[in-house]
């Protein structure tokens, strides 16, 4: 169709004002159908996910190398501290050996029913796709394994995060440092029940914990069993005041550096059974959780 | 319409434009699409680099700026949609911000380029700082808006002073591949 060229050129300049409506009609439509986004990332995620592979690996081989030239630099330092750990932990070992023999009687004594031991798949965090707003890696996973969303991811030493989507062949875990985790945890000294909330920055806040038992400096703090894929008793770090009155938790998990994560299946643990009408009872395997007021204290005992 | 091309840096005599010179010039005419493209694709990687969030956006921004000022016809604005999209999937921030960012600068830097290339280097220095500054506030206000929360600011002012401060070494990339990749001059 033969057009004029005033009319080209007008049509030529409204091209830009249109592609800049369709990106704020983009940006609602990311908002809207976050699935949508979701599925678009993680396929081109999967598609990639060999590449970063391949580009982590060198990195991982230097930080090996210069890990093992530094070790050898203090090495002396490190075998006198090596040594006095040692005998430390050779104290300890008797003691949880005699601990493990009496609460092996206590539980045969007691017909105690064992608990399931949870399936792990263990991988390679292949990208931070921690950027300006969220806390998160990517996973590499084979197409096999069966990790599912809500899967826990620890790693040596405590909690990093959640896997929050699934690809074939990669898993986003959002880790605990993220703005939008929140994770119901027990303080173990104190015994009080909070919430950790993450915002961005590395230590997460402690929020809504019971003002008349407020968290003490450097005690543990460990996940309660309070929701279904999260088991009790997981470590995730111990408290910290930043300045009175605003408690923190320093995670136990290296969050900074996250290279290898055993990602956990707890989805079909412990669930209560439907009884309509009943109060359900504790789960089989947990303490029941008493209101505060009511918590047996070492020197308090349970009545006051 | 027939797209204006700039004349050849040495003018005299041309070879014929057959298919394999066709060929030749759409290639060297892709370069700064290609180059966008990369950058994206290399910076998304686990490369471990201080800063490697901010820069991505940094380099884009400057890339599209300035080939959008000196040569629009090999930065189209359809292409800078695409490339939008793609700077989007590959980072993990709302949907569609990266986009929009990209289009305004373009839009910026078409509506100026007339005074813009004709301007000196510190001149276009200021002024995409000056651009650098506003969209990277108006990223700020759409993820919190977005976010429904107000997110932190320090990465958003660290990300424009890395852009400010990365331009003249991509202008310096811009220019070289402007001359002897685009442009078609031979190095003699």
């Amino acid at each position: 169709m033969p057009v004029s060229i005033q009319f080209r050129q007008a049509l030529g300049k409204l091209v830009l004002p249109a592609l800049i409506l369709v990106a704020c009609g983009v940006i609602l439509l990311g908002k809207a159908d976050r699935a949508l986004v979701e599925k678009l990332r993680m396929r081109t995620a999967d598609l990639l996910s060999p590449a970063y592979a391949l580009v982590e690996w060198p990195q991982e081989k230097l930080r090996w190398l210069s890990g093992n030239l530094q070790d050898i630099r203090n090495l002396e330092a490190e075998n006198i501290r090596l040594r006095a750990e040692n005998a430390s932990l050779r104290h300890w070992y008797d003691v949880a050996a005699a601990l493990a023999d009496e609460n092996a009687t206590l539980k045969a004594n007691l017909h105690w029913i064992p608990d399931n031991a949870p399936d792990f798949v263990t991988g390679r965090v292949v990208r931070d796709t921690s950027g300006l707003y969220a806390r998160a890696v990517l996973l590499a996973i084979n197409p096999e394994t069966a990790v599912s969303k809500g899967g826990i991811a620890l790693d040596g030493a405590g909690l990093v995060g959640r896997v929050t989507e699934v690809g074939k062949r990669s898993a986003r875990v959002l880790l605990i440092t993220d703005s939008s985790s929140r994770l119901p945890v027990t303080l173990e000294a104190s015994h009080a029940a909070a919430i950790m909330a993450g915002d961005n920055s590395p230590l997460p806040r402690i929020i809504f914990y019971p003002q008349d038992n407020v968290p003490i400096e450097g005690e543990r703090v460990v996940t309660n069993g309070e929701i279904e894929s999260l088991p009790a008793g997981l470590p995730v770090g111990h408290v910290h005041y930043l300045r009175p009155g605003q408690p923190v938790v320093v995670p136990a998990a290296a969050l900074d550096h996250v290279d290898t994560l055993r990602i956990f299946n707890y989805e079909d643990s412990i669930a209560p059974p439907d009884a309509p009408g009943r109060v359900p009872l504790p789960p089989v395997g947990r303490t029941m959780v008493l209101p505060s007021q009511f918590q047996a204290s070492p020197d308090r005992g349970l009545h006051g | 319409m027939k797209a204006f091309t700039p004349p050849p840096l040495r003018p005299g005599i041309h070879p014929r434009s057959g298919l394999a010179s066709r060929v030749d010039q759409g290639m060297r005419r892709s370069v700064p699409c290609l180059v966008v493209f990369f950058v994206t694709l290399v910076l998304s990687a686990p490369l471990n680099l201080p800063g490697q969030v901010e820069l991505m956006p940094a380099i884009v921004m400057a890339l599209v700026f300035l080939w959008s000022v000196f040569l629009p016809v090999v930065m189209p604005s359809l292409a800078v949609f695409a490339l939008g999209i793609w700077a989007d999937i590959l980072s993990f921030g709302p949907f569609g911000v990266l986009l929009l960012m990209m289009l305004i600068v373009h839009g910026v830097a078409l509506s100026g380029r007339y005074t813009l290339a004709r301007a000196n280097f510190f001149m276009l220095w200021l002024v995409f700082g000056v651009v650098m500054a506003g969209v990277t506030a108006l990223q700020w206000v759409l993820c919190s808006a977005l976010a429904l929360h107000v997110v932190e600011f320090l990465p958003f002012v660290f990300e424009t002073v890395l852009s400010f401060g990365s331009f003249p070494v991509l202008y310096a990339g811009f220019v070289w591949t402007y001359r002897f990749v685009v442009n078609n001059a031979d190095h003699s």
